[in-house]
């Protein structure tokens, strides 16, 4: 099994964990570094050989304060990658978290769930 | 109260093109937003070959300034009065010369014992400051506020230099008590008897002209990670005070990350500095954002379409774009903007305003405005 992707999180950049043991998906906090891929391409990386032999269930829980336009286009594309899992018998859902009140998170994940293919959930914290 | 107008933004512009770097904060003064003011002059004179000596020295005077600010400025004698947390702040460098000036409101009764305080710092000699330092430090009983007395001989001498001071009523009540230090970067002071070039009179006038518009920063200099930060936080401190809804903090927040970013990612970056303006303050109930910096002219001609192509979008149409750049891969690195752009011109009440001036065959001075 893939050993897991912890990134802890910084001023500009959110917490990741990716632990295929645990079944455990998750990415929260701000997400604004001076450079996008310099964080989000070992994420990509990772994710790319996950899809290889992923969980029979993978559930991606995202809880951002604040993420920029160019974390938004990654954020994407980190969807877009696990909706490969689609394409074998496993399954992808994705839980969106927002505060009450947060119209922006709220808006970011009505976007994604309207373009994505995956089961998406958006909740209020 | 008047609005900030683009004739606000040329007039600061004009007054401080020619600084190597500028902070003007008018605001009010938590410990959060003394020390991002701090972080951020530190990281400006750390950045600056010429003034790196000195960054001590002027660490320590600032936070001096703020003590100032902060002690004779809170709960003045167990009244509540909103305004008596809020003050001026500037940090100028020009041609090797750093200028540091405060401005915080004081009870007018106590104007006259603070002059002599000053005038009596100001009549000793640097051996006599030293004795009179720990005279007050053995005898509290000097200022009723405890650290004044010792703050302004500190000033004194960390500076040597001659306090510069001026007081200027606000009301009834409270007078404006301006300070101003100078440091050169060369020399290890400023010597009272040279001209200043930059007097705290003209310090004066930027601080009420930014009363009268409503601005709360301005800053030149650097754009990179580490100063836009202590610009976020700052603007955030001050955002959390506002009457404003979670919603309207969020999208400012969204919007100045969105325009300083683009600052950082795309300027024209001479002596490996990524250099800029950027302005905010408040009008009839709304933010104006206003900011300026170099771009290479082989992307003039792009941004002008991007931004004219936006302009004309409503609010569906932009949202589609946005998702269709959002869905585009591999986008080319300086298309990166793009979607930044189109993210802001979905949140704000203005057109994205914009004017763009040639300087050279290399570069031109593109400036943004946006009212959100």
């Amino acid at each position: 099994m893939l050993t897991k992707l912890e990134i802890k999180s910084t001023r500009d950049t959110p917490f990741v964990l990716f632990d295929p043991e645990n079944n455990v998906f998750e990415i929260n906090g701000n997400s604004l570094p001076e450079n996008t891929n310099h964080f989000f391409d070992p994420i990509l990386a990772w994710i790319d050989n996950y899809i290889k032999t992923p969980n029979k269930t993978t559930h991606l829980i995202c809880d951002f304060e604040y993420f920029n336009s160019s974390s938004a286009k990654m954020i994407y594309n980190i969807f877009l990658e696990l909706e490969k899992i689609n394409e074998s018998k496993n399954k992808i859902h994705v839980t969106w978290y927002y505060e009450i009140g947060d119209d922006l998170i709220e808006e970011k994940g009505l976007e994604y769930k309207s373009i994505l293919n995956i089961p998406f959930v958006l909740k209020k914290k | 109260m008047e609005a900030m107008n683009i004739d606000t933004t040329f007039w600061f512009f004009d007054r401080i093109s020619e600084d190597n770097l500028c902070l003007l904060y008018n605001g009010s003064f938590s410990d959060e937003i003394t020390n991002k003011l701090i972080e951020l002059s530190e990281y400006n004179i750390h950045n600056n070959v010429s003034l790196k000596k000195m960054k001590k020295k002027a660490s320590f005077l600032m936070a001096e300034c703020f003590q100032n600010i902060v002690r004779h400025g809170e709960n003045i004698d167990g009244q509540e009065i909103d305004y008596v947390d809020e003050g001026f702040f500037l940090t100028k460098n020009w041609q090797g010369i750093y200028y540091i000036t405060s401005g915080n409101l004081v009870e007018n009764n106590k104007i006259s014992e603070l002059k002599r305080q000053l005038e009596k710092v100001n009549s000793l000699s640097k051996d006599e400051l030293k004795l009179l330092y720990r005279e007050v430090l053995a005898n509290q009983e000097i200022s009723d506020k405890g650290g004044a007395g010792l703050g302004l001989i500190e000033m004194a001498r960390k500076s040597g230099q001659k306090l510069d001071y001026f007081f200027q009523n606000f009301d009834d009540q409270f007078s404006f008590f301006y300070n101003q230090i100078v440091l050169k970067s060369m020399e290890e002071v400023f010597s009272p008897n040279d001209e200043s070039p930059f007097e705290l009179k003209e310090a004066i006038e930027y601080h009420q002209k930014m009363t009268e518009s409503n601005i709360l920063v301005i800053h030149k200099g650097d754009f990179s990670q580490d100063a836009i930060f202590p610009v976020l936080k700052i603007i955030e401190e001050n955002l959390q005070k506002e009457k404003k809804g979670a919603v309207s903090k969020k999208k400012i927040f969204h919007i100045l990350v969105e325009l300083l970013q683009n600052i950082s990612k795309h300027c024209y970056v001479e002596n490996n500095k990524k250099e800029g303006i950027f302005m905010i303050g408040e009008s009839e109930g709304y933010f104006v954002i206003n900011t300026g910096n170099l771009i290479q002219n082989e992307y003039v001609d792009d941004l002008k379409d991007h931004l004219d192509k936006i302009n004309n979008l409503n609010g569906k149409e932009l949202k589609d774009l946005y998702l269709d750049k959002l869905r585009e891969r591999n986008l080319p690195k300086k298309e990166g903007a793009g979607i930044g752009l189109i993210d802001i011109a979905r949140r704000i009440i203005s057109p994205v305003n914009y004017s763009i001036l040639r300087i050279d065959s290399k570069k031109s001075f593109l400036t943004i405005n946006v009212i959100a």
